[in-house]
């Protein structure tokens, strides 16, 4: 069953088409990379999955029901309640304790929770740096973070821009290993990255090119 | 934890640990509330601080004797008694008569007064030296003393000529001290009867005169040379009646009443009157810049020795009270005080009036145009802050938050910048305005225990009503300004 289907979605920002004619669909619990070079309408597509802007044409499908045309305080409810969102710049609000920045995202979707933020926390490994600042923090230990966050309200889909983007090896593996605990709990994952080494990790790589799908790669490897 | 402890976490957290942004918010807010808070401070308290600066600029009310009464310490006293004491700042008397100095051949105006009072009606008085503290010590004007060269210490010799014209003075004026008094009555058969008296220097009778030639010789012509009938009167105090203590002389009844009538009606008389002379010291100059360094001045003691009378021409009034008060006393003295009346130097009183109109409208337009300010300045620093945290405010935005609980961010810390910025502008603002009143006008004040909320409230509503263009700004924010790299 299909969580996310996008049908003949175009975006066009004056004469640039930044999307051309997308169809494409992921499945509930799936882990799909999208990879592209700069310019190939990867981050559009992600603000349009992401509830953050819309299509010019063309219907997306989040669990049923068509974002395409809703409005963008509509967009805001289904983005709280359904997604999660890794950044590659890793946001935190900064001058907010770790634990604290957990508990905003809680805040907005339902009721803020210490208790279970620290358990996030601890999920990530960062039980013992729950009250520092993110300036006090590494960008690995910031991105553990923002998994912690993205994770805290049982998002139906994380939807993840370049999230190894900013970090070295180590840490990358650590996020890499936090994904595959996710999608083994059944978590849908939509990871945007550069990096063949991620795209690996998925079961599915979408390649972009020129707004198009230029082609998809399934990994014959995944899970083993 | 509920949503609002997270909420007021999220706004102190925001306050306190970014602290330098957020400082020159919480400065432009408590600024503006200090300058505020002591503006309204001396707003309120202007006036009274104003009424008592003006007090400084010399008398503004007068009372003067009634027509046909006699304006002195008594009837002064019961005319002050229409003031409340505690608005009542100084009351000098004031008689104002010609002395002369003989042995410079000149002529002054010379006033009578209370030295103690003049200090306070007419605190801009000059003097070099020192005020007389002492019967028969003058205070002179800076014109007399440079034409006839006195300087404190010197001494002078002053006379008093009493009026020439008899007819000017009343029996009752007449009767002073050495004083040689003469009147006539019509006597028995329509002849004039003539006395005359001299007064001993308790003004008692001393020696009583007649010229009975009108009268029947052997009835009232015998009065002049009847020594028993004369020395009745040696002793006695003006007026007499017959029969109290004076006895008509046999067979001449009209003509024993007739001089006891001539006698209380009898004035001092031009060739009687007797100039008074009294040596004074000279304790100090005075410079006013007016019509005052003209003038001796001299104690009301010494005036009464002179002239023999307690009489006061005017009473200069200092009263702390505005105009309508002003008004209100000048009011109660007319209608509660048969011998006295009441003036308003309305010169003085109309410049307090339209200076303090004047004063409370810059004070004003002073507080509007910082208000204006504070709203600019904290608008801008908003402002400021929304774009610097622009990425923070998309984030938000990304994890959810709708436009309202941006808004509530937002405007919730500025009424927590309002409030704080409110207590500090009420501590700071009575420091300031304590600081001005001491230094412009040269009293303190007392704290308005009002101040504090209020000044509270208008920080808040200032500083939300700041916020409101920075919170547009914020809500207008794309979301997906936290996905675009950079």
């Amino acid at each position: 069953m299909s969580l996310l289907e996008l049908k003949n979605v175009s975006k066009i920002y004056g004469d640039l088409k930044a999307l051309d004619n997308v169809s494409l669909h992921v499945d509930q619990g799936e882990w799909v990379a999208i990879m592209g070079p700069s310019g190939s309408g990867k981050s559009t597509m992600m603000n349009i999955i992401g509830c953050m802007d819309k299509p010019t044409s063309g219907e997306v499908l989040l669990d049923g029901v068509d974002i395409s045309r809703e409005s963008s305080k509509k967009l805001t409810d289904i983005r709280r309640d359904k997604i999660g969102l890794i950044f590659q710049q890793f946001h935190m609000v900064n001058y907010l304790t770790a634990v604290e920045n957990v508990m905003v995202s809680q805040y907005y979707h339902s009721m803020p929770d210490e208790k279970e933020a620290l358990e996030a926390l601890g999920r990530v490994g960062l039980r013992e740096r729950a009250r520092h600042l993110p300036s006090q923090l590494s960008g690995g230990e910031q991105q553990r973070v923002c998994v912690a966050r993205a994770l805290i309200n049982h998002p139906e889909l994380i939807l993840a821009d370049e999230p190894t983007g900013n970090l070295d090896e180590a840490n990358e593996n650590i996020v890499l290993d936090l994904f595959a605990q996710l999608h083994k709990e059944g978590t849908t994952l939509i990871v945007v990255t550069h990096d063949p080494e991620v795209a690996d990790a998925a079961q599915r790589t979408i390649v972009l090119e020129h707004g198009k799908v230029a082609r998809e790669v399934i990994n014959e490897n995944f899970g083993k | 934890m509920t949503k609002r402890r997270m909420f007021l976490r999220m706004i102190t957290a925001s306050l306190l640990r970014r602290r330098s942004r957020m400082l020159i918010a919480l400065l432009s807010i408590g600024i503006g509330a200090t300058i505020l808070a002591g503006l309204v401070t001396i707003y309120v308290d202007v006036p009274r601080q104003m009424g008592a600066q003006f007090r400084s600029y010399g008398a503004n009310m007068l009372l003067l004797p009634r027509e046909g009464a006699v304006l002195n310490s008594e009837s002064l006293s019961e005319a002050l008694r229409q003031i409340p004491a505690d608005q009542l700042v100084g009351a000098a008397p004031y008689r104002y008569v010609r002395l002369d100095m003989t042995t410079r051949q000149q002529s002054f105006t010379a006033a009578g007064t209370d030295f103690t009072q003049i200090v306070k009606t007419s605190p801009y008085f000059s003097v070099e030296g020192a005020y007389p503290a002492e019967t028969r010590q003058v205070l002179v004007g800076k014109a007399i003393a440079d034409t006839i060269g006195v300087k404190p210490g010197s001494t002078m010799e002053l006379t008093y000529q009493p009026v020439s014209g008899a007819a000017d003075k009343t029996p009752e004026e007449s009767r002073v001290p050495g004083a040689r008094l003469s009147g006539k009555v019509e006597g028995f058969g329509g002849g004039m009867v003539y006395v005359s008296a001299v007064l001993d220097d308790e003004a008692r009778l001393l020696s009583v005169t007649v010229d009975a030639s009108t009268q029947t010789p052997e009835y009232g012509g015998r009065v002049p040379e009847d020594e028993a009938f004369l020395r009745q009167f040696t002793g006695k105090s003006l007026p007499l009646t017959l029969g109290g203590g004076i006895d008509a002389l046999t067979g001449a009844t009209v003509t024993s009443s007739a001089v006891v009538d001539a006698l209380n009606s009898a004035t001092e008389t031009a060739a009687a009157a007797r100039p008074r002379t009294m040596n004074f010291t000279v304790t100090g100059i005075l410079t006013t810049g007016g019509e005052e360094e003209g003038y001796v001045f001299l104690s009301l003691p010494d005036m009464e020795a002179m002239t023999g009378t307690d009489q006061l021409d005017v009473a200069e009034l200092s009263v702390s009270a505005g105009a309508d008060r002003l008004e209100a006393y000048a009011g109660a003295v007319s209608e509660n005080c048969e011998n006295v009346q009441a003036r308003l130097v309305k010169r003085v009183a109309r410049s307090e009036a339209s200076v303090l109109e004047k004063l409370t409208a810059l004070v004003f337009l002073v507080t509007l145009v910082v208000l204006l300010l504070t709203m600019i300045c904290v608008s801008t620093t908003m402002m400021a802050v929304v774009s610097e945290r622009r990425r923070e405010i998309g984030l938000r935005k990304a994890l959810g938050a709708s436009d309202s609980s941006i808004r509530a961010e937002f405007l919730g810390e500025g009424l927590f910048l309002g409030l704080l910025g409110g207590v500090m502008g009420a501590v700071l603002g009575f420091v300031f305005a304590q600081v001005v009143s001491v230094n412009v006008f040269g009293s303190s004040i007392t704290f308005q225990p009002l101040l504090l909320p209020a000044a509270v409230i208008v920080s808040m509503a200032i500083a939300a009503a700041s916020c409101l263009l920075p919170i547009k700004h914020a809500v207008a924010i794309d979301p997906a300004v936290v996905l675009k790299g950079e």
